[in-house]
């Protein structure tokens, strides 16, 4: 990724949406659909039930996991609201790695853990370029609760994945995390979306 | 209570320190802002993040009163730009007009109340609302309302009175400051002696710092000043809360050795009588991988090259001397200053922050805590670079801040689970009696050879430039 810094108040268009892009689409209900489908939701197992070795097996070496800002835009640039110069995560293969050793330490933020529930639904999927590879874009809608707090927190966005098929099952190459919240309602991402 | 007393007659900035005038703030049941703020013991009420009526009155006394700190102008380089941004809960509009000024205005409609502007960014020549439709400026004069001939604003008065209300603006290396108090103090009166360490980090180079993005914002359930006092340079919380960057190996020592190596924790603490702070430290002492870097007997170049202070390349070395005093320089390569805070809601982190790929081109963040009701903050994280570091510096620093600080960054997520459990706790009818402690105290003492003015603790980092942030929040709140 090339660097180019961009104003707060220009508009560009690497800032729209998007979804899903390629229109090579994979039928709902077909056997890649409903293997990616299943992929999709051991992922949120293995998350929710915090076996975090089991998540990293899922993940590829070349990994590029980021959740860009959202900025709230008026007229003729309202849709360019995906700030991609900006993060909530910005992270590598290595960085996860940083993350995810730090959570068997002295993590206080998840220490104790938070309880999570990840619901994925509205999954469309569409075969990439690139043979094996398939775009994947879910909504998340996640619940967590802290300590004894009766209000969980909670947040929804759009994930837009890349999975590759790597030894019979599907490994996750890319993941774009577009929050919907400008100002986010949880008081840190200290778990993976 | 004897020691207590000693400590407190050394550390305090005023010098008549046994004459401690009582504060004319009571609030409505009785309770004084010196039973709150306890000068006399270094102590401070739990009680003080939640009450509303004390909250309102830090609206009025703080935050409608001192400089804050709303963004940076490379965020809005062209004429009609603007963004949207927060002066604790009043909403204002930064723009750029057409003389090239910053401007600061108040985004509520004279006519009715209304938000002017309801993007948080663009590029407009005019702002018109969206309700009646009167028009402003960018440097928010009124233009009219529809149907002129019809004079909607009246007969009687004088258009140039319904312009958005003024702040003052000041340019700092590019932060936009501003203030409602346009006849207070300027700027460079707010900054006082911390500005001579400030400029290390903020007017070092050419160029300039840029933000590279719109800054990240959360919300935290807790006061601003939970948050707030931890701004004042608390060192101590590092080596527990932030225990894991030790046993990630980014700072000196390990699992087992964090207290007896207690990296980071040795350095001069700088602050001042307006509640501004700085630690400096020196990188060897605190980070595991600068350690065995040869530094002794070396000149000011010559370890600026083996070791350049976060953000700036060996290209722009030459940028510093030209940019700051000789003095100064000498101390970006010794013991620059890294992490603090400038009161009422500003941290400082220009942090070295090593990769795990063995490079360190550091972490430029600043954080706001802006209020958001007694029990609410709002967390912006801005990230910046030098204008001038390569792209992919730029892109590395980038990283390094997201991965280390605001959202999800590894070390204040676990500041953000803290605040919002001592909010918790200041709620019980025994617990708000609790009380917060300043009592381990060195004492103003200027190390041999420095150079800055200010209040300087030398040596294990302690309470005092906490204890001199709260001591302005008194001065402000027991202003008339």
């Amino acid at each position: 990724m090339t660097w180019k810094t961009k104003s707060t108040a220009a508009p560009d268009s690497t800032t729209i949406l998007r979804g899903l892009v390629s229109n090579k689409r994979v039928a709902l209900g077909s056997q890649v659909y409903n293997r990616i489908l299943e992929t999709l939701y051991d992922e949120a197992a293995a998350l929710d039930e915090r076996r975090i070795d089991d998540w990293i097996a899922m993940i590829a070496q070349d990994i590029i996991y980021q959740a860009p800002i959202r900025l709230t835009r008026t007229g003729p640039n309202r849709d360019r609201d995906v700030m991609r110069t900006m993060f909530h995560f910005d992270e590598d293969y290595g960085s996860l790695l940083m993350r995810t050793g730090r959570l068997q330490k002295s993590a206080w933020a998840e220490d104790p853990p938070s309880r999570c529930r990840r619901f994925i639904t509205n999954v469309r999927i569409a075969e990439c370029e690139t043979p094996g590879e398939y775009e994947v874009v879910s909504y998340l809608y996640l619940e967590r609760s802290r300590g004894d707090s009766p209000e969980n927190e909670n947040t929804t966005a759009e994930r837009r994945d890349v999975w590759r098929e790597v030894d019979g099952g599907y490994k996750l190459a890319s993941r774009e995390i577009i929050v919907d919240q400008s100002v986010l309602g949880m008081s840190n991402f200290a778990v993976f979306l | 209570m004897c020691m207590t007393r000693i400590n407190y007659k050394k550390m305090h900035y005023r010098e008549n320190a046994q004459m401690l005038q009582k504060s004319k703030l009571v609030l409505r049941d009785g309770t004084s802002l010196d039973d709150l703020v306890m000068r006399e013991s270094n102590e401070v009420s739990l009680r003080v993040m939640t009450d509303e009526e004390l909250y309102h009155l830090e609206m009025e006394k703080i935050f409608a009163k001192t400089w804050l700190l709303l963004g940076h102008e490379s965020e809005i380089p062209e004429p009609g730009d603007f963004i949207v941004r927060d002066m604790a809960e009043d909403n204002v509009i930064v723009a750029r007009s057409q003389d090239g000024e910053v401007n600061v205005s108040l985004n509520v409609c004279p006519h009715r109340g209304m938000r002017v502007c309801l993007g948080e960014a663009g590029n407009k020549r005019i702002h018109q609302c969206i309700y009646h439709g009167w028009a402003f400026r960018p440097n928010g004069d009124f233009i009219g309302a529809p149907v002129e001939r019809e004079k909607m604003h009246g007969n009687d008065v004088d258009k140039k009175t319904l312009g958005l209300k003024k702040a003052k603006v000041h340019l700092y290396g590019g932060l936009i400051f501003a203030t409602w108090n346009v006849d207070g103090p300027s700027f460079d009166e707010y900054l006082g002696d911390i500005k001579y360490y400030m400029d290390q980090l903020f007017c070092r180079t050419d160029n300039g710092l840029e933000l590279l993005g719109p800054p990240q914002r959360f919300t935290l359930p807790c006061n601003w000043k939970v948050p707030g006092e931890q701004s004042g340079s608390d060192g101590f919380h590092t080596l527990t809360l932030h225990r894991s960057l030790m046993e990630g190996g980014v700072m000196g020592g390990t699992a087992e050795s964090i207290y007896d190596q207690a990296p980071g924790m040795y350095g001069v603490d700088v602050s001042c009588k307006q509640g501004h702070s700085l630690r400096c430290l020196e990188a060897e002492k605190t980070f595991k991988m600068f350690a065995d870097v040869p530094f002794e007997g070396k000149s000011t170049r010559e370890r600026l090259e083996l070791l350049t202070p976060p953000g700036i390349t060996k290209e722009m070395i030459p940028e510093l001397f030209r940019n700051l005093s000789e003095d100064q320089v000498n101390q970006l390569a010794t013991i620059p200053p890294q992490v603090g805070g400038l009161f009422p809601n500003i941290l400082i982190a220009f942090i070295f922050a090593p990769r795990t790929d063995g490079g360190s081109s550091g972490a430029l963040a600043l954080h706001t805590y802006v209020p958001k009701g007694p029990g609410k903050v709002e967390f912006v994280n801005y990230i910046f670079a030098e204008k001038d570091a390569p792209e992919q510096m730029k892109r590395d620093m980038l990283q390094n801040s997201v991965q280390q600080t605001g959202t999800s960054g590894t070390i204040e997520q676990d500041d953000a689970d803290v605040w919002p459990v001592i909010m918790k706790n200041a709620r019980g009818a025994v617990s708000k009696g609790i009380t917060l402690k300043y009592q381990a105290l060195h004492g103003h003492e200027r190390p041999e050879g420095w150079v800055g003015e200010g209040l300087l603790y030398p040596g294990f980092t302690k309470d005092d430039t906490q204890w001199n942030w709260w001591l302005a929040y008194y001065d402000l709140m027991d202003a008339v």
